[in-house]
């Protein structure tokens, strides 16, 4: 098993710097080796546990206010998050 | 005898009697506190309020009022369970100054109990580990033994139990992270069944796993906590829609009859001979009680650890996903671009083994590598359920070691691989999302304890603490909080 960590970091919005990723891959390389010990599934049959129950979809008062929530945000502007522009010129 | 080492059963029973005030008690725990902390290390955050807390029960109780068996007994919570108003960091960077605007189902639920919230504990970051180690502030020692893990992921909660820092504590339990650190740290720790207790307000690690659970010096104490924080929610698209009945007052050590199923894949060599023996001498006790012991074998419990961290990686590169440094939390500074403030973010926000697990669960659902890994994966835990469902038939409850050693060393290196093999005894509860309590057990040469874990059928809380009760009964009940002396 080879691990293109690049590729796997690009995927999960993650960055791996140069000199981490021999000691990453070597992990992970060890990890996938003894999760990867498996049975064939096709032996393998049961059913699936019951499902979720999901509540009615109602519009309900948030007790949330927009000022409590807007207090974790790293950087706000009249009422907004704001984030680096995303338009490109 | 000090306030602070008294059981929650025991101190319901003095102010209800008003031979001890709330507040009173809030004083002898953080004396404790004083005293211990800057050993131990179980907690991240303190709660400004909590001598408020604690007036307001004792004058709702001087007035005449009608309050919950809990009120005013102190309790600490695991850092991953929102506290509004009160920081919630998961142990991370990425959640340093996160001070949430809601409560938890749970939180809801012991504040309208009365509980006194004491503050937000230590644990893995993000619950991702088992030793406390992981988390960005610092590790938890274990009070047995300084220089000792105190386990985890909710090592902090079980440390403040351990060493009297509070009376009763909530953990979380994904593969083991109640359990484990209860049995490192010699105290009683329960995985309800899952759906059970709402995970509501609880940040998610791997959903289809995760659940609360009480941690406390006595059964009946966890008892009385699972009951209070047991119950359908709206809030939870998993929360089970049943009766859940009261535990404490329907608590009976009952034993005798009872038929103990010993699957030999737990007791075998991946078992050290010193926690095998404090197991086997407990199951022997319960067997002089009248307790009929079987073994049995679960031959797919050689794949739950596998099983276990693929699912949980898949489920923890979905959720954790939402850590993106744009409406809340740790955000890197002096980016140009959308995508280089998540990558920056995400990267300098997160430690090491939540970037690996992350990194695990992305490749496990990658294209070309879903149906090798995750779908097959599914399919062995369904399996693993129906052979749990298969023994219950011939069982009653099922016995094993709660971890295959004692505390680890604080800073021992072993590869991630190896420590996540340490997980066997307690991932199988919660791929099958059965109840599982452990217990204390005994001691090892090194002095630090061993712990049983009973693991019931679905939705049998009473049967498993009744049994649990019933070795606690007969072995004089389980150590008081650690002395001073921890060495």
């Amino acid at each position: 098993m080879k691990i293109d960590i690049q590729h796997i970091a690009k995927l999960a919005g993650l960055r791996i710097e140069e000199d981490q990723q021999p000691r990453f891959i070597r992990d992970m390389e060890e990890i996938l080796a003894m999760a990867g010990d498996l049975p064939d599934t096709a032996e393998l049959t049961a059913p699936e546990p019951d499902p979720m129950v999901l509540r009615e979809d109602v519009v309900t008062a948030d007790p949330l206010e927009r000022d409590l929530l807007l207090q974790n945000a790293p950087e706000v502007l009249a009422g907004c998050v704001v984030v680096p522009k995303t338009v490109q010129q | 005898m000090e306030l602070y080492e008294q059981t929650a059963s025991v101190l319901s029973e003095m102010l209800r009697r008003r031979e001890c005030s709330a507040q009173e008690l809030l004083i002898s725990v953080q004396e404790r506190i004083g005293e211990m902390e800057p050993r131990i290390g179980a907690y991240l955050t303190f709660s400004g309020d909590a001598m408020q807390q604690a007036r307001a029960v004792d004058e709702a109780r001087a007035r005449g009022e009608s309050l919950h068996p809990l009120a005013g007994i102190p309790i600490a919570v695991k850092d991953n369970i929102s506290t509004k108003g009160l920081r919630t960091t998961c142990a991370s960077r990425m959640l340093e100054d996160y001070i949430p605007p809601y409560d938890a189902t749970v939180i809801q639920k012991l504040k309208a109990a009365g509980m006194v919230i004491l503050g937000k504990t230590n644990m893995d970051e993000f619950a991702m580990g088992s030793s406390t180690e992981t988390s960005y502030f610092h590790p938890t020692c274990n009070p047995h033994r300084i220089g000792y893990s105190a386990g985890g992921s909710s090592g902090g909660s079980a440390a403040a139990v351990a060493a009297g820092e509070t009376i009763l504590a909530l953990g979380s339990d994904t593969g083991g992270s109640v359990r484990q650190p209860a049995a490192f740290c010699g105290i009683a720790g329960l995985k309800p069944t899952y759906g059970s207790v709402s995970r509501y307000g609880l940040v998610a690690y791997a959903s289809s796993f995760d659940q609360i659970g009480p941690m406390g010096r006595s059964v009946k104490d966890i008892a009385m906590l699972c009951s209070l924080i047991s119950g359908h929610d709206p809030m939870d698209a998993t929360s089970v829609k049943r009766e859940f009945p009261d535990l404490a007052p329907a608590l009976r050590p009952e034993i005798s009859g009872m038929r103990i199923g010993i699957p030999k894949e737990l007791f075998n060599n991946s078992i050290s001979d010193e926690i095998r023996d404090c197991v086997m001498n407990a199951l022997r006790q319960l067997e002089s009680m009248g307790a009929v012991l079987k073994e049995i074998s679960l031959p797919l419990t050689k794949y739950a650890v596998n099983t276990y961290y693929i699912l949980a990686c898949a489920e923890a590169s979905s959720n954790l996903a939402r850590f993106d440094g744009v409406r809340y939390g740790y955000r890197a500074q002096g980016c140009q671009s959308l995508a280089e403030l998540y990558e920056r973010t995400r990267s300098e926000g997160f430690g090491e083994e939540v970037k690996r697990r992350i990194l695990l669960g992305t490749f496990v659902l990658s294209a070309g590598y879903y149906e090798t890994y995750y779908q097959k994966a599914r399919a062995v835990q369904r399996r693993i359920r129906q052979e749990y469902a298969e023994s219950f038939r011939d069982c009653d409850l099922i016995a094993a070691p709660s971890a295959p050693c004692s505390a680890f060393r604080l800073g021992e290196s072993s590869s991630p691989a190896e420590r996540y093999r340490t997980d066997l005894c307690t991932v199988p509860a919660n791929l099958a999302g059965l109840p599982a309590i452990s217990i204390p057990c005994g001691v090892t040469g090194t002095g630090l304890p061993a712990g049983l874990q009973l693991i019931g059928t679905w939705f049998a809380e009473q049967q498993l603490l009744n049994a649990a009760h019933a070795y606690e009964r007969q072995t004089g009940g389980f150590p008081a909080p650690v002395k001073g002396g921890a060495v």
